[in-house]
């Protein structure tokens, strides 16, 4: 029981670490990039056409 | 022995340097050759956007033109750039246009719109029409399209907002870090990652709305019209043929055949108006005024480079009778290419580094105010 305790603190400690946060902070910051400029979903993609289109160093089709 | 080594490298430097110079004061012998004139400019042309005319002309060494030419033409898109895509990188590296024409003048004039930035090749080979009337050549041009000044625009805007998002979040994490009593995780982090779950929830919605909004608009490609690919008069008949579908990266070809109806024999004095038009957006993509060839056929090759529905019309008027036209139209299916993961990555990659450069500035500049 005490182990697991422990076992669960330590998890809790890493989680909320610095880098832990941090690399989910720039994760979320990736996912938001990739849905709004490079996914091919659809109604993604059609959404945001000509943004895409008009933006350097993004490819569209 | 030292000396004679030293004299022979010497006499073989002045003749070298002789021959050079001999070289640049022989006159230049002119050749035959094709100049190139676009409208509007180069330095003026939007990519994908800017309806380009080309006019070439072919002309002998006395600069005069050549006439009765047959003039094959090949125009290639940019090289492949992985690590500064294009908005279209699957056209990137391949052929956009493949024309072929008898032409009296020795000229040659056709409208194209240019995709990308970048060094375009414009391949041109010229033969005569009678065998031996002047000496058949080959010419390679090219001409550079300058990147589209919005796209600039657009990436510095992004660039500072996920620079300002950046610096924001570098500084909040740098803040005091300490648990309460509780809590599972200090309380300006979760401040944090809440605000990024609600700008995420946010734009989602956006993406969406604005995805159900133009689902429910249907664009032009809905109601536009095709004539028939055959039609026919008393006099002539026109046909249209090729490819009604394309896929992207790769040229489709198509043709028109003129003949008469009732005898079938091929009508050569006619003149063809072809255009494609890219039904999205109702914009002409390419336009071309030909003459068929003995055969009473036009047959050119293009390159479809927006993943989207395009029709093709081709308008067949007699040269004796203006006023007697034909027009036939196909609708070309045209199948996108996603670009290459690899490509995205890179982009993304770069985003995020921004981002990132963001972070640890605001970071660093937290910790250096409170130490």
């Amino acid at each position: 029981m005490i182990r697991t305790n422990i076992l669960w603190q330590r998890t809790q400690g890493v989680i909320v670490s610095l880098p832990i946060q941090v690399l989910l902070l720039i994760s979320l910051c990736m996912i938001i990039l990739w849905t709004l400029y490079f996914s091919t979903y659809p109604p993604v993609h059609d959404a945001l056409h000509e943004t895409r289109h008009h933006t350097l160093t993004v490819a569209c089709h | 022995m030292k000396s004679i080594k030293y004299l022979i490298l010497t006499l073989t430097a002045i003749a070298v340097s002789a021959l050079i110079w001999w070289l640049n004061l022989s006159p230049v012998v002119s050749t035959p050759t094709v100049k190139l004139e676009t409208e509007p400019p180069l330095e003026a042309i939007i990519a994908d956007e800017t309806v380009v005319k080309f006019q070439l002309q072919a002309i002998d060494r006395d600069q005069q033109p050549l006439s009765n030419a047959n003039i094959a033409l090949h125009l290639l898109t940019p090289a492949k750039t992985p690590w500064l895509t294009s908005d279209f990188p699957i056209v990137e590296g391949t052929e956009l246009l493949n024309l072929q024409t008898v032409s009296p003048e020795g000229n040659l004039a056709f409208e194209q719109v240019l995709p990308i930035r970048g060094n375009y090749r414009l391949q041109v080979k010229v033969t005569p029409e009678v065998a031996g009337s002047f000496e058949e050549f080959e010419q390679s041009l090219t001409f550079t399209v300058p990147e589209n000044r919005v796209k600039y625009r657009n990436f510095a805007v992004l660039a500072v907002i996920l620079l300002t998002v950046g610096c924001l979040s570098g500084w909040i994490v740098a803040g005091d870090q300490k648990i309460n009593e509780g809590e599972i995780a200090p309380q300006p982090v979760r401040m944090l990652l809440s605000g990024m779950t609600v700008v995420a929830i946010a734009v989602l919605l956006l993406v969406n709305i604005s995805a159900e909004v133009a689902a429910s608009n249907p664009g032009v490609e809905a109601v536009s019209q095709s004539s028939p690919i055959l039609v026919n008069n008393e006099t002539m008949q026109v046909e249209l043929l090729g490819d009604n579908q394309a896929v992207v990266g790769n040229l489709a070809t198509l043709g028109v055949k003129v003949s008469n109806p009732t005898t079938g024999e091929a009508i050569t004095d006619v003149k063809v108006n072809l255009k494609s038009v890219a039904l999205e957006s109702d914009a002409v993509m390419f336009a071309y005024q030909g003459i068929p060839d003995q055969t009473g056929k036009l047959i050119w090759k293009e390159q479809f480079f927006d993943g989207a529905s395009h029709q093709v019309t081709a308008t067949v008027t007699a040269l004796e009778k203006p006023s007697e036209l034909l027009e036939v139209a196909q609708k070309i299916d045209v199948e996108g290419i996603a670009p290459p993961l690899s490509v995205r990555f890179i982009s993304l990659f770069y985003f995020t580094l921004i981002f990132i450069v963001g972070l640890i500035g605001g970071f660093w500049v937290r910790r250096a105010k409170t130490a």
